[in-house]
């Protein structure tokens, strides 16, 4: 049984086999999620960087700017697997409040929405780079990140996942940006200091 | 909690992106770019402590780039006055008139010339746009000087630190003249820089010294780059780390620096 599965959100009825639709459920949204990660990269390789952009009043550099958001969707991404672990009834002898999904669902939606404005700075400026293993690395999962996103985002609605998918997407998205975290912002505190 | 609110998020996110992505796209091309001092922008530096009162207005172009002798300037605005009164005024009193070309020039107004040196010793860059510009001229090595002035009637009257001058006319799609730098005399005939040529610079503070780097490539390929490691300072220049243009990076150490060009043509760089 196939609920439409080209629609971006498909609303499948409750299957007959659900391991069938499994497939058809998680393809899709996997092939938007890696074209998205590739046309970042493409974007961020043909488009020649122009060192500059748009600044944040109140920063010293763009680079402290990009720091502080990138840390702060870091902390949120935090709250993130917290409130998860809390809604699966990981963590013992604690239930989970009422309040527990809106929580994770703002915490989500906040750190994406901090986490864009550092990836157009990185597109735009500066570009998918190479000139060492950090940078190499900032790259690729920086692409990877927004495409793993995209795919959880679009997943999210599925009702007939088996229980272990939202917990690996979650976790992939979660370990992308601690990822480019650690290689650009914690490159830079440790590098140049912690500074407004 | 709604079905559809995930995708939600992901299109405000994607038009977040895409408004921001526009934003940029219109504030920088056009002659006024949002250059906030060069480099800074991702070897990322910038020392807090000096530069906080400067950088919030990084939309401000002037106060940036200002090659060499106002380079103090934004990282310790109370130095450049004294340091080099003299040229520093030129720097930060041009800012009024930059457009204006006249309509009857026959040179155009926005370009950036480069070329060897007379000798062949070494190279030179400069860039016009409008009526401010900016020329380096470099050996490689120590004899190197940034340069800012203003274009009158065709005529090109530039000044840096350490009593770094250039004076030049238009003639013919070039720019000829005579510049002198670190007690170093040149004369020059430059041609239009092609696509591969041009003047690029960087700057990044580390540990309160600035360092600035300039790169001149000249249409062959040939590259010259030299750099001031306490630009500040006016310690000699040494030879700068090569620049990688597909990546306008140059490596110095552990240190990444960035380059953004100085082109008279966007105004990159003024």
């Amino acid at each position: 049984m196939t609920a439409g599965p080209t629609q971006p959100i498909p609303l499948p009825r409750r299957p007959a086999k659900p391991a069938a639709s499994l497939t058809s459920m998680l393809i899709v949204p996997s092939l938007i999620g890696a074209l998205v990660a590739l046309a970042l990269g493409i974007y961020g390789r043909v488009h020649s960087p122009t060192g500059i952009a748009i600044n944040i009043a109140g920063f010293s550099s763009p680079g402290t700017v990009k720091s502080w958001l990138a840390t702060g969707a870091t902390l949120f991404a935090i709250v993130q697997v917290v409130s998860a672990l809390v809604m699966y009834g990981k963590i013992p002898r604690v239930t989970a409040p009422d309040w527990i999904g809106a929580l994770h669902r703002w915490s989500g939606r906040i750190a994406f929405l901090l986490a864009v404005p550092v990836a157009i700075h990185c597109l735009y400026a500066l570009g998918f780079q190479q000139y060492s293993t950090r940078v190499l690395l900032h790259s690729v999962f920086g692409c990877l990140f927004f495409g793993a996103f995209t795919v959880k985002m679009l997943i999210l609605p599925k009702r007939d996942l088996p229980g272990w998918v939202l917990p690996v997407v979650g976790a992939m998205v979660f370990t992308l940006l601690v990822v480019i975290w650690l290689t650009s912002a914690y490159w830079f505190f440790s590098t140049f200091g912690i500074k407004r | 909690m709604k079905r559809n609110t995930p995708l939600i998020t992901l299109l405000v996110g994607a038009a977040l992106g895409v408004v921001l992505l526009i934003s940029n796209m219109l504030a920088t091309p056009s002659g006024k770019p949002v250059s906030y001092s060069a480099a800074a922008a991702s070897a990322a530096s910038v020392p807090a402590t000096a530069a906080a009162p400067s950088s919030p207005a990084p939309a401000v172009t002037e106060s940036s780039p200002a090659p060499a002798t106002s380079s103090a300037a934004p990282a310790e605005s109370s130095e450049a006055p004294g340091q080099s009164p003299a040229e520093s005024s030129p720097a930060v009193s041009q800012p009024a008139s930059a457009p204006s070309p006249k309509p009857t020039r026959t040179t155009p107004t926005r370009a950036t010339y480069t070329a060897r040196v007379g000798g062949g010793g070494g190279s030179v860059a400069v860039a016009v746009h409008g009526s401010k510009a900016i020329a380096y001229v470099c050996n490689g090595s120590s004899v190197e000087g940034w340069m800012r002035g203003k274009v009158e009637n065709g005529k090109l009257t530039l000044t840096g630190k350490n009593n770094a001058h250039l004076t030049a006319t238009y003639h013919a799609g070039k720019v000829s003249g005579d510049v002198e730098a670190h007690g170093t005399d040149y004369s020059f005939s430059a041609p239009t820089a092609s696509k591969s040529s041009g003047l690029y610079e960087a700057t990044v503070s580390v540990q309160g010294k600035t360092i600035k780097a300039g790169w001149i490539v000249l249409g062959d390929g040939t590259q010259l780059g030299s750099l001031e490691p306490n630009a500040e300072s006016g310690e000699d220049a040494v030879t700068a780390p090569k620049l990688d243009l597909a990546t306008m990076t140059a490596r110095l150490g552990n240190l990444v620096l960035h380059a953004v060009p100085v082109d008279g043509v966007t105004g990159s760089g003024f």
